[in-house]
């Protein structure tokens, strides 16, 4: 089972005076589906940049399975918030991107392409142009992209922050049974506190000034809905309940009221 | 979009109207707005009757003979001179033959521009080196008028027909390069991280993520090089050139013959309508999702 591990990352950006990062110890092993959460300006996205390898730390390193990562690669798949989809590919081949980079030839990544969109419940929409669509559908795309590489680990930023409520909720559901049948390890950085609840294996809360892990909870209510219970049960659970004053506490501790 | 804005909003307000009935309209803010397409055809109308008096100003001075006709043939006259050197010829070609010359010279101009425009502006845009080579050179270049480098290049090159394409490309050259540098440097960060993220080599990068996002702007430096290209022809085709529309003018304003030279103004400014028209088109088809993104 791969394990992505950051050791001790700190980032420093040009021209700001503290960290963005700092000595940040994190693992992701496969099954694990773990959330970053925090205020504005605590390191989050960076450290899911890192991780990723599109941001190089300034000290510390990145591992998989003991190897140093100095890259992206398509072990760790990025879905982004603004979903970067590619316009000029309709949305078949923005699925197939992926296999088309590593030369798999057209007829099979279509199939696979074909074969994803209908797991992310976008049956039939692959000859459409992605401006065609809405956001709620092009976020699936972006993440049918991902898993076409079949990555180690899916890696999301902030992927449903720009949907509108009903959309996501519909979304956190989909994000679960996929976390469930994919044989991968998802890292996921959010806003939401029900949303780190609902889905995180385990929630790892980060402070601004320096960005830092500050608080890393254990969650399986995740595991209950993949188990069959219904989310509205498991959002009414008193243990749900009390579960999110806690997460809003460790939050917004020693933020400037 | 504004108008398809409008146009989308407009079944809503009728359906409210025929729920709540007129009364729910006469609040004063949800006065319906003017639809804006109003406003072209008010333009476009005002555009028209001015062609239109401008034209009968030109009949009425050439009627009276304000000027000698010499100077200010008739617009009839003019449409007369078309139909004549269009089927007669002027200088040894009809019409068309002159168009198709200057035509070919073009376009031949437009494709070496294109295959050395697009490679400098991808280096412009991908690298310090690239950038540091050729901006000075472009810059240089960029404000020169054609006339001025005309003499050096018959001096280097000759009369021939190398010479004319040489001039149309040099001119064309700058707004490809530079249009495709901004496109590439413009090319969304996420979508290029996407795209590494996803195994992209940085060949494939460039290929598949940079390339594309720039085909709007490569595009856009096209239309504004084939306008550069098509107003340099008539210098180009001052170097002993024996067709063209340029030619044709230049030969025609020689002997005074001005109706040809009028007609041939009208020709060269309606083929430069035409070509924009159809380079539009080919945007549309090529990067409908232009702007949309």
């Amino acid at each position: 089972m791969p394990s992505l591990f950051l050791d001790g990352v700190t980032v420093r950006y040009d021209g700001k005076a503290g960290p963005a990062v700092q000595r940040a110890a994190l693992t992701v092993s496969t099954g694990d589906f773990v959330i970053l959460t925090g205020r504005s300006g605590c390191g989050k996205t960076t450290l899911l940049n890192v991780a990723a390898g599109l941001v190089a730390p300034s000290s510390g390193e990145v591992r998989v399975d003991g190897r140093a990562i100095v890259a992206p690669g398509a072990d760790r798949a990025v879905v982004f918030q603004n979903d970067a989809l590619f316009p000029w590919l309709s949305v078949r081949d923005n699925v197939a991107f992926a296999l088309r980079m590593a030369g798999i030839a057209e007829r099979q990544r279509h199939e696979r392409a074909d074969a994803l969109l209908a797991l992310v419940r976008l049956d039939g929409v692959g000859d459409k142009a992605v401006w065609e669509l809405s956001g709620g559908m092009r976020q699936r795309v972006g993440l049918a992209r991902a898993l076409a590489a079949q990555p180690n680990f899916l890696l999301l930023d902030e992927p449903l922050g720009a949907l509108d409520a009903l959309t996501r909720e519909r979304m956190q559901t989909l994000l679960l049974d996929l976390w469930a049948s994919a044989e991968a390890g998802f890292l996921m950085v959010t806003h939401g506190i029900e949303e780190a609840l609902l889905l995180g294996t385990r929630v790892v809360v980060m402070a601004p000034d320096p960005g830092r892990i500050v608080h890393e909870i254990r969650l399986d209510f995740g595991r209950r809905y993949a188990a069959g219970e219904p989310v509205r049960s498991i959002k009414a659970d008193p243990d749900f309940v009390s579960a999110r004053a806690d997460l809003a506490d460790m939050i917004f501790q020693g933020e400037p009221a | 979009m504004t108008l398809a804005t409008e146009a989308r909003s407009r079944p809503l307000h009728d359906i409210r109207r025929a729920e709540a009935g007129p009364d729910a309209l006469s609040v004063p803010w949800s006065r319906p707005v003017a639809p804006r397409r109003k406003a072209v055809s008010t333009a476009r109308r005002v555009s028209a009757l001015t062609v239109l008096a401008l034209l009968a100003v030109w009949a009425l001075a050439a009627a009276l003979h304000l000027v000698s006709p010499v100077f200010l043939p008739s617009p009839a006259a003019v449409l007369v001179k078309f139909a004549t050197v269009a089927t007669v010829g002027f200088a040894d070609a009809t019409l068309l033959q002159h168009a198709i010359s200057s035509l070919v010279r073009v376009f031949v101009a437009l494709a070496a521009a294109l295959a050395v425009g697009i490679p400098v502006g991808l280096a412009i845009g991908l690298s310090p080196v690239g950038r540091g080579i050729f901006d000075p050179l472009l810059e240089f270049l960029r404000p020169i008028p054609p006339l001025a480098y005309l003499p050096l290049i018959i001096i280097w090159f000759g009369i021939g027909e190398p010479s004319k394409i040489l001039v149309i490309a040099i001119a064309m050259l700058a707004p490809i390069a530079l249009s495709t540098a901004a496109g590439v440097k413009g090319a969304s960060q996420e979508r290029l991280n996407a795209a590494r993220a996803l195994g992209a080599s940085r060949l494939q990068v460039i290929l598949h993520v940079m390339l594309p996002s720039a085909t709007p702007s490569i595009l856009t430096g096209l239309r504004i090089a084939l306008g550069a290209g098509w107003t340099t022809l008539v210098a180009a085709e001052l170097i002993a050139a024996t067709r063209g529309l340029g030619f044709m003018i230049q030969s025609a304003a020689q002997f005074l013959v001005t109706d040809v030279v009028i007609m041939g103004i009208f020709v060269i400014a309606a083929i430069a309508f035409v070509l924009e028209f159809v380079i539009r088109r080919i945007e549309a088809a090529l990067v409908p999702w232009a702007g949309k993104d």
